[in-house]
C-alpha cells in the first residue's frame, strides 16, 4: 500500500501523541494514581501503534507495543508506577523521537531496534507482573450486560432490550428515561455526552439512548439527546449526577412503569464494546481493551482526550509568505493614493476621500487577517520545556521546578520557529549556572527547590519573554576577572565598565563563566549565539540580576515583522518612522525646562525624569536653529523611558517594513529598517530599542 | 569565441566562478576613465533619482533607493575609488546589479556609453601586485580600438571592505 501521501499526517499526529505522552508522563510522575492520566497514556501509545504499523514502521510498532503492553498492565492495577519506569518510558519516547526525526527526514524509520529499551520494558513486564490475559473474558462478560438498543416513553425498543428492562422490572430494579439537553455553546457536545453516559453507568446501566451510542459519539445530534437508564438510584439522584457534568442545560426524565412483551436476546458486545471507544479509526484489539478499562476504573474522563477536531487547513508558510506580500503591495499602493489625495487637495472630492477611507479600513483588516494566521501560540515551543526541566533535574542533581506562564501569547510562525533553541538554552543556563546546588540553597536559606519561571506576554508592538531563576545570580566580579584574565578587555577598563556592561560581556563569542564544562552548558557557545538570532529576528535581549537572588534575562521581540503602524516624524529634510507601539507621549517642552544631570540632557515630566536624546545629533543631521520649544516623543522600552528630540510631526502611518539589505552596514542597529512612502521615496524606521 | 578559453580568463581572475560566462560589457564613463561591467551581472539601469541617506553606514554608500517596491542599496563608485565626489547631472544612472541571484544593489555612474563585446585575446589580466590602490576591483583592461577599457571585478566592488 502507497501511504507515502499519509506521511505528512502521520508525522504531525505522532508529533502530537508524543508531545501529550510527555506531558501525561510528567504528571504521572507525580500522581501515580490519576487513572484519567494513565487512560490518556494508554490511548496515545496505542495510537501511535496503530499508526506506525499502518505506515509499515516496524521498529516503532515494536517499541510502542511493548510500551502499551506496560501501560495496560498499569491500568490493570498490576503494577505500579515507579521513579525508574518513568525512566525507562521517557527513553521510549526519546527512542520514538529519534525514529520520528529520521522518518521526517528521509520517510525511513532507521535501523536503530532499540533492544536495550525493548528489554527493559521486558524486564518491567515480567518482572512485576503475570502475563496479561486473564482480564480480558471478565470484562467482556461486563461489558456484554450492559448494552443493548431498545426504547421506552418515546424509545421504540428493540425485543433485547425489553428483555433487559423485563429483567430490571423482576430485580425490582428502576428504569428511567432521561432527555438530557446540552448548552448551545457547547462546543463539544460529543464530549459531554460522553461524560453523561459514563458518570451513569457509575450508577447503573444505559441500555438505550437515542440517537445511538455511536452517533452520539459521532456528534450526530442537536442539543437534546435521550437516555433509557436501569438503576438502584432513584431519580432526582441520576438528574443530579447528570447535571453535574459541566455545560449540561437540563435533564428531565421519568419512570418507566411498563413495557410490551419481551423478545429473544441478541448477542451486544460489539455494540458495547464500540460505545465505549471514542476513537473509531483505532485498530480491533483495542476496542477490547478499552472497554475493559472503563469497566474496570469506572473511568470518567475518557472523552476529554478525544481531539478538538478544528476545521483547518494546513498551507505553506511560503504561500503565507506571498499573501503577505502582496497585501504589503497593497498598503503601499494605498499609502500612494493617500499622499496624492493630499496634494491635489482642491480636486479630490468628498467621495474620493471616502473610496480611500473605505480602502483603508479593508486594508488594515486584511493585514489583520493575514498576520492572525501567522499567528502561533507560544505553547507550541514552549511545551516541550516542562520536560527537559525534568530530565535536568535528575542529570544535575537539583530539584527545580519550572513554571510557565502566558503560553498562549502569540507570535509570528517565523519567530515561533526560531525561538524554540535560545529559549531552551537560557532555560539550561538558569538551571545549570543559576541554581545552587541544595547545600548552599540551604545554607542560604532559600526553599529546597529551585525555581525557574518562563514568563511570556504582549507589550505594545513586542512581545516580551522573560526567562528567571531564583539562583545565584550572575556574579559581576568573576565575570570582570574572567574577561581580564581572557584578555577580553583590560584591568583598566574594567575599571570604568559598569556592573550592565561587564554584563553584557556574557553575550560576547566564547565566554563562559562555568567553572567546569558540562553537557548541559558551560562550553562558551552559549549566550552570544542566542543573543545573535534573537537580534536576527529584531528583537533584543538584556538581563537583570542580583548576586545572590537569581537573574532574569528579558527578551524582546517584535510582534509582526511586517506591517506596523508608526508615527512619521521630520529631522532636517529627512524623514523617519517610530513604531507607534514604543511612544508613549509626545510633548512639547519649553527649551529653558530642560535640565541637566551629569552633563546629559533630561527634561522633568509627571514626577519622572526623561533622558533627553536629540536624534539629530544620533542620526548626523545638521542641527536646525533651535527653536522656544522642543517636539519630544516620550518612547518606553519596558519600564525605562526617553525623549526623542524631532523637528517636526507628520502624523501617524501604517507602514510596511523592508530589511536594508546584506550590503549597506547599519551596525549602530538604530535603524531597523525601510519603509517606502506613499510618494515612492524611502523613509527609514528607527529602533527605539537600541537608543533607550 | 570560444567558450573554453573564456571559462579559462574567469577561473584565473578567481572571482566569479558560476556565473554565466559572456564577453560583453557595458561601457561606463567615471571622470575621465572607462570601466566595462559585465553584462551577465547587470540587472537594470535607472535614471538617478532620490536617495534616502542612511545614518552610520559606510562613507561610500549614498544610501537607499525604492526599485519598484524594493529597498536597493546604493554606492557611489567614485567614493569608492576615492575620486571627487559625484556630480549628479541628467546622464547619470544607477546600475543594478545582481551578481549570482544575491540582493541587487546599485553603483551610481556618471555616464552610460554603450554596450561592447571584447574579445578574449584584447583583455589584459591585471597583475595582482599593481600598487594601484584601485586594482584590487578591476579584472583586467580591455582595448577596444583605441579606448582602454578597465574591467570592473564586481565581487570585489561590492564587498565591504571597512569590515
Amino acid at each position: 500500500m502507497d501511504v507515502s501521501q499519509y506521511l505528512e499526517i502521520f508525522i504531525d499526529e505522532t508529533k502530537e501523541h508524543l508531545q501529550s505522552l510527555n506531558e501525561q508522563l510528567l504528571i504521572i510522575e507525580k500522581e501515580p494514581e490519576n487513572t484519567d492520566t494513565i487512560n490518556e497514556i494508554f490511548r496515545a501509545a496505542h495510537s501511535l501503534k496503530g499508526m506506525a504499523g499502518t505506515m509499515g514502521y516496524k521498529r516503532m510498532q515494536k517499541l510502542t507495543h511493548q510500551m502499551e503492553n506496560v501501560f495496560s498492565e498499569i491500568r490493570n492495577g498490576k503494577m505500579k508506577i515507579d521513579a525508574g519506569m518513568v525512566d525507562v518510558l521517557f527513553q521510549c519516547l526519546d527512542a520514538l523521537e529519534e525514529y520520528l526525526d529520521n522518518i521526517q527526514s528521509s520517510a525511513d524509520e532507521g535501523t536503530n531496534d532499540n533492544e536495550p529499551i525493548l528489554q527493559q520494558l521486558e524486564a518491567i513486564l515480567n518482572g512485576e507482573t503475570p502475563a496479561a490475559g486473564g482480564s480480558d473474558s471478565g470484562s467482556e462478560e461486563k461489558a456484554e450486560s450492559g448494552e443493548s438498543e431498545h426504547v421506552s416513553i418515546d424509545f421504540t425498543f428493540t425485543d433485547f432490550e425489553r428483555h433487559a428492562i423485563e429483567e430490571a422490572f423482576e430485580k425490582k430494579m428502576n428504569v428511567f428515561a432521561i432527555t438530557v439537553e446540552v448548552e448551545e455553546s457547547c462546543l463539544l457536545k460529543a464530549a459531554r455526552a460522553f461524560l453523561v453516559f459514563k458518570s451513569l453507568e457509575n450508577v447503573g446501566e444505559i441500555i438505550k439512548s437515542e440517537p445511538s451510542a455511536q452517533d452520539i459519539e459521532d456528534e450526530k445530534f442537536e442539543q437534546v439527546f435521550k437516555i433509557c437508564l436501569v438503576t438502584e438510584s432513584d431519580l432526582d439522584k441520576v438528574i443530579a449526577i447528570i447535571k453535574n457534568v459541566s455545560e449540561i442545560k437540563d435533564a428531565v426524565g421519568e419512570k418507566i412503569e411498563s413495557i410490551e412483551e419481551p423478545k429473544p436476546e441478541k448477542a451486544p458486545e460489539e455494540l458495547a464494546a464500540e460505545s465505549k471507544d471514542e476513537k473509531p479509526a483505532a485498530a480491533k484489539p483495542e476496542k477490547k481493551e478499552a472497554g475493559k478499562a472503563d469497566d474496570k476504573g469506572g473511568a470518567k474522563q475518557k472523552a476529554g482526550g478525544k481531539p478538538v477536531v478544528n476545521r483547518s487547513v494546513r498551507v505553506d508558510i511560503e504561500k503565507l509568505d506571498v499573501l503577505m506580500n502582496l497585501v504589503s503591495e497593497l498598503i503601499i499602493a494605498k499609502n500612494g493614493l493617500i499622499s496624492t489625495s493630499s496634494q491635489n487637495e482642491s480636486k479630490s472630492s468628498q467621495s474620493f476621500n471616502e473610496q480611500i477611507e473605505y480602502l483603508e479600513r479593508v486594508t488594515t483588516n486584511l493585514h489583520e487577517s493575514v498576520m492572525k494566521v501567522r499567528m502561533m501560540p507560544i505553547e507550541t515551543v514552549t511545551n516541550k520545556f516542562p520536560r527537559m526541566i525534568r530530565d535536568l533535574t535528575k542529570k544535575l542533581d537539583k530539584k527545580m521546578e519550572l513554571f510557565m506562564t502566558g503560553e498562549d501569547t502569540e507570535l509570528d510562525r517565523t519567530v515561533i520557529d526560531e525561538i524554540g533553541d535560545p529559549l531552551m538554552h537560557l532555560l539550561r543556563n538558569s538551571a545549570d549556572h543559576g541554581l545552587e546546588s541544595a547545600e548552599v540553597r540551604a545554607q542560604r536559606g532559600k526553599p529546597e527547590v529551585g525555581t525557574i519561571k518562563l514568563d511570556a506576554y504582549q507589550d505594545g508592538n513586542n512581545v516580551v519573554i522573560e526567562v528567571s531563576d531564583d539562583g545565584n545570580g550572575i556574579d559581576v566580579e568573576g565575570v570582570k576577572n574572567k574577561a581580564i584574565s581572557k584578555g577580553t578587555i583590560t584591568e583598566e577598563q574594567a575599571e570604568s565598565m559598569t556592573d550592565k556592561e561587564i554584563i553584557d560581556l556574557l553575550f560576547k563569542p566564547s565566554f563562559s563563566t562555568a567553572k567546569k564544562v558540562t553537557d548541559i552548558s558551560g562550553r562558551g557557545v552559549g549566550l552570544d549565539v542566542v543573543k545573535t538570532k534573537i537580534e536576527a529576528l529584531g528583537g533584543d535581549i538584556e538581563v537583570k540580576t542580583q548576586l545572590g537572588e537569581g537573574s532574569t534575562f528579558i527578551i524582546r521581540l517584535p510582534l509582526t515583522l511586517a506591517i506596523i503602524q508608526a508615527l512619521m516624524v521630520e529631522l532636517g529634510d529627512e524623514k523617519y518612522a517610530i513604531s507607534l507601539g514604543s511612544i508613549q507621549t509626545i510633548e512639547d517642552i519649553p527649551v529653558e525646562d530642560v535640565k541637566y544631570v551629569q552633563t546629559k540632557e533630561v527634561i522633568h515630566l509627571r514626577g519622572s525624569v526623561i533622558p533627553l536624546i536629540r536624534l539629530d545629533s544620533v542620526l548626523d543631521i545638521e542641527p536646525k536653529e533651535q527653536p522656544d520649544s522642543l517636539t519630544v516623543v516620550i518612547v518606553k522600552k519596558g519600564d525605562k523611558l526617553a525623549g526623542l528630540v524631532v523637528d517636526r510631526l507628520l502624523g501617524q502611518q501604517e507602514i510596511v517594513i523592508k530589511s536594508l539589505g546584506k550590503y549597506i552596514s547599519n551596525s549602530s542597529k538604530i535603524i531597523s529598517g525601510a519603509t517606502i512612502l506613499g510618494n515612492g521615496d524611502v523613509a527609514l524606521i528607527i529602533d527605539v530599542n537600541t537608543l533607550i | 569565441m570560444d567558450t573554453a578559453i573564456n571559462q579559462t580568463t574567469v577561473n584565473a581572475a578567481g572571482e566569479q566562478e558560476g556565473t554565466p560566462i559572456t564577453n560583453q560589457y557595458i561601457v561606463v564613463l567615471l571622470g575621465s576613465e572607462f570601466y566595462g561591467i559585465d553584462i551577465s551581472n547587470v540587472d537594470n539601469i535607472v535614471r538617478m533619482q532620490n536617495i534616502t541617506r542612511v545614518p552610520k553606514s559606510q562613507d561610500y554608500f549614498n544610501g537607499v533607493i525604492n526599485l519598484r517596491g524594493e529597498i536597493v542599496s546604493v554606492m557611489s563608485l567614485r567614493k569608492k575609488f576615492k575620486l571627487e565626489d559625484d556630480e549628479f547631472t541628467d546622464k547619470t544612472r544607477i546600475i543594478i546589479l545582481k551578481p549570482d541571484h544575491q540582493e541587487p544593489i546599485g553603483v551610481i555612474v556618471d555616464v552610460v556609453e554603450e554596450v561592447v563585446t571584447l574579445e578574449e585575446e584584447s583583455i589584459e589580466k591585471m597583475s595582482s601586485d599593481s600598487r594601484n590602490e584601485r586594482a584590487k576591483y578591476l579584472l583586467g583592461v580591455g582595448k577596444d580600438g583605441e579606448r582602454l577599457i578597465s574591467l570592473l571585478n564586481i565581487a570585489a566592488v561590492i564587498s565591504d571592505d571597512e569590515r
